[in-house]
């Protein structure tokens, strides 16, 4: 379980339209706007990091969003067995003989 | 987690982040919101990763880092964070973590061709000293050498440079920081004679132009293209252009977007130097009061091998390039000579060599960098109309020109990592120069950085082949006396012998010239261009690597000796950002299993060596200096002696716990208000290493215009870091501007008083007429360099530009970032990126599986044809982070030959169907 603050800019006649899509976006809320700045603070909740950086990246694609930017991150209930490691930096990699062979490919 | 507290962390964050964005949150709201993180303790730290050196929280529980935020205090990021900073909480807690020293074995004992087995640090260091002291006795200094780095913290970075150069008389240590930013360095010192930026990142707010050469900001810098787009959308008079091979994100807010061909960016700047001289733009007071105009030789070669000895078949038609070079047409008219022409390259022992010209003579140099030359010579783009092109660099010389116009140019890896990087850096400043707009607020020409502290460490202590801390350097007997004495050695214990540079110690790895290695905070096997050379050199030759790190990179994997590592917020430490602020953490969390810090095992092995073991005469090939014209640097243990030395003590008390460090004592409580220190506790004699050897190490610097605070002061609460020189506690905003650093002369408004480099010859664009050295003190230099072409260009058979660099979500070598649980899933594989148009010309689609070939080895990628990156017909893009899409197996090992810093940006390759 990840929980972001997120901080939105846009330019202060969009903030109205850049709210609303943000709205339909999954596990966002919205905390305060300013909208004399185009300024928006949005959390974010996911269950897992890719879903949260995707978000943060389809979030930077709202027309009209100039900055989208994490700035405060919970992570604490995150204690499961990380079991995402990519096949070639697994440890069996170092039981072998040599150098692992798509290093020599 | 229930609801409540989930409901009370995300106000936390809303808050902390509508805090950074300067948005009032009312009283109720920030009452509720300490609820969320009330059993979470803060302290502040500096982000893990890029150059920018953003403060954070770290938000700790039960002994485990489970918070992070960005510090609203701190100056540089204001609270704001990338999704780089994301990651500092969660780096260390990647499944794979080492933990325990790992060595090839067989039958109990090492073996270079054995498996990794577990075994104590006693026994590892026994074989590591075994290792070293086998091939020092047989090749003295110049057989080991150490990958050092920009991720060092201050005291590893100090510890290592102090072991190597004092206890070893070796200045075989170099670090990857040398990829990143020595192209800049050299520039520094050679313009200025001093390293590291005038201004600061404030220039940003004061600044109404900002000019982007090959740095993508938005992706590699966000918090501070977050400060420029803050400025951008607030003032209408506000300008970005953004210069760049390949079309980027950063172009997304950039007024205008100059897309210009490989390497020519040295004739862009030419043009706008000669077009800043047609319309009588120069600051004339200000060039005659503080600068003086230089140029140096152009035959320097490529940083290649003199020989093709080691070189790949396919390889030798670039190699040959080093001992001469055919001119093509654009070359011909740059350097004012015939097309086709053959120039044997025979200064590239001496490439850094200059002298004084006229400016008449720097005129005549810009002369044929015409708007129509220049364009022919640099429009990347083939649908690009010419037309269009020509009057955006015209409306990129108005903005230089205008002389109401503040102007900030940055610029990180796109200058640095070039086959005439230092020329390019160089060229820069001579353009801010002639225009009088350097060193004031919102004008300057400003070098990013790439690591947390290429500038602190790398630079300031110093880890590099040819330097000493504060900017001295190994063959200038002066420092090296001054150095002696600070380091309490005996006269003539340094080498004056520069060192090998990153690259070198690769090749030396290859010709057996090295045999024993030790590889620190960096990934050297993957990370150096021409890798399939590097890694047979570790298998292969008959050599010992030992690797510290926390993870089993490609480095570690090609290893013989595995030391398991301690991170950031497991260690006290100090980082040096790109703006010279120097910004210290505590250790938060202690290192899981056996891991130790890099610090603890500088200090362990060097009680493995007593003096009369390195001090005695040492053999170095190719010593030539004055006074060591026997090759040889003296046996010193009897003046060891004469100071109170016994030749049975070893390093560790001579070097590192000496009478006066040891009296620095740990536990230190006002410091550390409860925070442990995992390396003082395991030695146990009751000092503080990092407190004493960084105190130690700011002597080099007091009143040596490198002045830092006392250790103390870093940790103070309200601090968030300083930016050197600190005069009275102060710190210095603009350098060598009289109105902000005390260093500068009374009364003379701009003074650059750095002091390398400030006597030369004179002479005219080719070469030295009148011999005797000019001073020139407290002046800068304006060089003219010329265009000169890249040694690898895409022909009949490697038809398309390469280049790599970073992505946003995952940094350098991928050891930290592609631990963090499912991240590598948002981007699994680095992706080679084309143009459209060239993918259907092979037949190829997205997301096919390709294999990109060079010269020098070829790899397997998949095929992106959208997305972030937006190449030009003929050129590709693949990053380096993805170990499984070894790009660096592609890429060409030709250097800066002033700087030695690779070019990772300028390969020729071929793409086909896997």
């Amino acid at each position: 379980m990840n929980i972001s603050g997120i901080l939105v800019i846009t330019s202060p006649e969009h903030v109205d339209d850049v709210s609303r899509q943000l709205r339909a976006l999954p596990g966002i809320d919205i905390h305060f706007t300013d909208n004399n700045t185009g300024r928006i603070v949005i959390t974010q909740e996911a269950e897992t990091i890719s879903e949260e950086v995707n978000g943060l990246k389809h979030i930077r694609t709202i027309p009209h969003v100039i900055l989208a930017e994490m700035s405060s991150h919970y992570f604490e209930e995150d204690r499961e067995v990380l079991d995402a490691i990519p096949a070639e930096l697994d440890d069996e990699a170092l039981k072998q003989d040599n150098v692992p062979a798509y290093l020599n490919e | 987690m229930d609801l409540t507290r989930r409901e009370f962390l995300k106000t936390s964050a809303a808050t902390a982040t509508a805090t950074a964005a300067g948005i009032s949150v009312p009283a109720a709201v920030l009452a509720e919101s300490g609820k969320g993180d009330a059993d979470i303790q803060w302290d502040k730290g500096v982000c893990r990763f890029c150059g920018t050196g953003c403060g954070i929280m770290v938000g700790t529980k039960d002994g485990r880092v489970v918070a992070t935020k960005g510090d609203p205090d701190a100056p540089v990021n204001k609270g704001l964070n990338c999704i780089k900073g994301y990651f500092n909480g969660k780096i260390q807690y990647g499944q794979d973590r080492l933990t325990q020293p790992l060595m090839r074995m067989k039958d109990g004992k090492f073996d270079k061709n054995g498996k990794f087995q577990a075994v104590s640090w006693e026994t590892a260091f026994d074989e590591m000293t075994r290792q070293f002291k086998k091939t020092y006795n047989e090749m003295g200094p110049a057989g080991v050498a150490v990958f050092g780095s920009g991720q060092y913290t201050i005291p590893e970075g100090y510890t290592m440079a102090k072991l190597m150069k004092a206890g070893f008389r070796s200045n075989n240590i170099d670090p990857n920081a040398r990829h990143c930013m020595a192209s800049a360095v050299v520039a520094f010192i050679q313009t200025f004679g001093i390293d590291e930026p005038a201004g600061n990142y404030d220039d940003i707010e004061h600044t109404d132009t900002v000019i982007t050469w090959g740095a993508n900001m938005a992706e590699c810098h966000p918090i501070l293209w977050a400060r420029v787009s803050d400025r951008r959308l607030t003032n209408d008079n506000v300008k970005l252009v953004n210069l760049t091979t390949i079309s980027n994100q950063t172009s997304d807010i950039a007024d205008s977007e100059i897309v210009f061909k490989p390497g020519s960016d040295l004739a862009i700047q030419n043009y706008l130097m000669r077009e800043i001289i047609k319309r009588n733009a120069v600051d004339h007071d200000f060039v005659k009061k503080h600068c003086v105009f230089a140029t140096g030789p152009y035959d320097i070669g490529y940083g290649m091998r003199p020989t093709d000895k080691y070189a790949f078949e396919a390889e030798k038609d670039i190699q040959v390039k080093e001992l001469r070079v055919t001119l093509d047409k654009h070359e011909a008219i740059a350097q004012r000579r015939k097309e086709g022409e053959v120039v044997e390259q025979k200064n590239t022992k001496k490439p850094v060599k200059h002298w004084m010209i006229s400016f008449e003579e720097f005129k005549r140099g810009v002369e044929p960098y015409t708007l129509d030359f220049v364009a022919e010579v640099s429009k990347g783009d083939a649908n690009e109309s010419m037309d269009q092109y020509k009057a955006k660099l015209k409306a990129l010389a108005d903005l230089y020109a205008d002389p109401k116009r503040k102007v900030t140019s940055f610029w990180t890896m796109g200058f640095n990592q070039h086959y005439r990087g230092s020329w390019v850096n160089e060229q820069i400043y001579a353009l801010h120069l002639l225009l009088g707009k350097q060193a004031m607020p919102g004008n300057g020409a400003f070098s990013l950085t790439g690591q947390p502290s290429a500038c602190g460490t790398a630079r300031e202590v110093g880890t590099f082949a040819h330097r000493l801390p504060a900017d001295m350097v190994v063959f200038n007997p002066k420092h090296r006396a001054r150095s002696e004495k600070l380091w309490k050695l005996p006269a003539n214990t340094l080498n004056p012998k520069v060192g090998s540079h990153i690259t070198k110690i690769m090749r030396d790895l290859e010709d057996g010239s090295i045999k024993w290695a030790w590889v620190q905070v960096n990934n050297p096997f993957q990370a150096t261009a021409n890798a399939n050379h590097w890694i047979k050199a570790a298998r292969k030759m008959d050599n010992f690597l030992v690797v510290s790190d926390p993870y089993p990179t490609v480095s570690a994997k090609v290893a013989d000796l595995i030391l398991p590592t301690a991170m950031i917020f497991e260690k006290w430490g100090l980082y040096g950002n790109a703006e010279r602020r120097t910004q210290a953490w505590r250790q938060q969390v202690a290192p899981p299993g056996e891991a130790m810090a890099d610090v603890w095992q500088h200090l362990e092995f060097a009680k493995r060596f007593t003096l009369k073991e390195v001090w005695g005469e040492k053999t170095v090939p190719g010593l030539k200096a004055k006074g060591f014209e026997d090759g040889k640097l003296p046996d010193v243990l009897a003046e060891a002696q004469k100071m109170g030395y016994s030749p049975e003590d070893t390093l560790y008390d001579v070097l590192f716990a000496t009478k006066d460090n040891l009296k620095v004592k740990w536990p230190d409580t006002a410091v550390a208000k409860g925070h442990g220190n995992h390396i003082a506790e395991k030695l146990g004699d009751g000092w503080f290493p990092e407190k004493a050897l960084f105190n130690e190490y700011r002597e080099f610097g007091v009143n040596f215009q490198h002045d830092l605070a006392e250790f103390d002061v870093y940790y103070g609460d309200k601090v968030r870091g300083l930016k050197w020189p600190v005069i009275d506690g102060k710190e210095t905003q603009w350098r060598f501007n009289e109105k902000y650093d005390p260093y500068c002369a009374k009364g003379s408004g701009f003074d650059f008083y750095g002091k390398a480099l400030k006597a030369l010859p004179s002479g005219d664009l080719d070469k030295v007429t009148k011999k005797d050295k000019t001073s020139l003190a407290h002046k800068a230099k304006i060089f003219f360099r010329p265009y000169a072409a890249p040694p690898e260009q895409p022909d009949k058979n490697y038809d398309l530009w390469f280049s790599t660099g970073r992505v946003l979500e995952h940094w350098h070598t991928g050891t930290m970032t592609r631990r963090v649980p499912e991240l590598h899933r948002a981007v699994p594989t680095a992706q080679l990126f084309m143009n459209p148009d060239d993918a259907e010309k092979r037949g190829l689609k997205r997301n096919d599986l390709v294999w990109i070939e060079s010269r020098r080895g070829k790899i397997k990628a998949l095929l992106e044809t959208q997305g972030r990156n937006r190449p030009a017909p003929g050129y590709t893009f693949a990053a380096f982070f993805d170990e499984g899409v070894f790009v660096n197996k592609v890429c060409l090992d030709v250097t800066c030959p002033m700087s030695k810093e690779e070019d990772f940006k300028k390969a020729a390759i071929k793409v086909y169907k896997a």
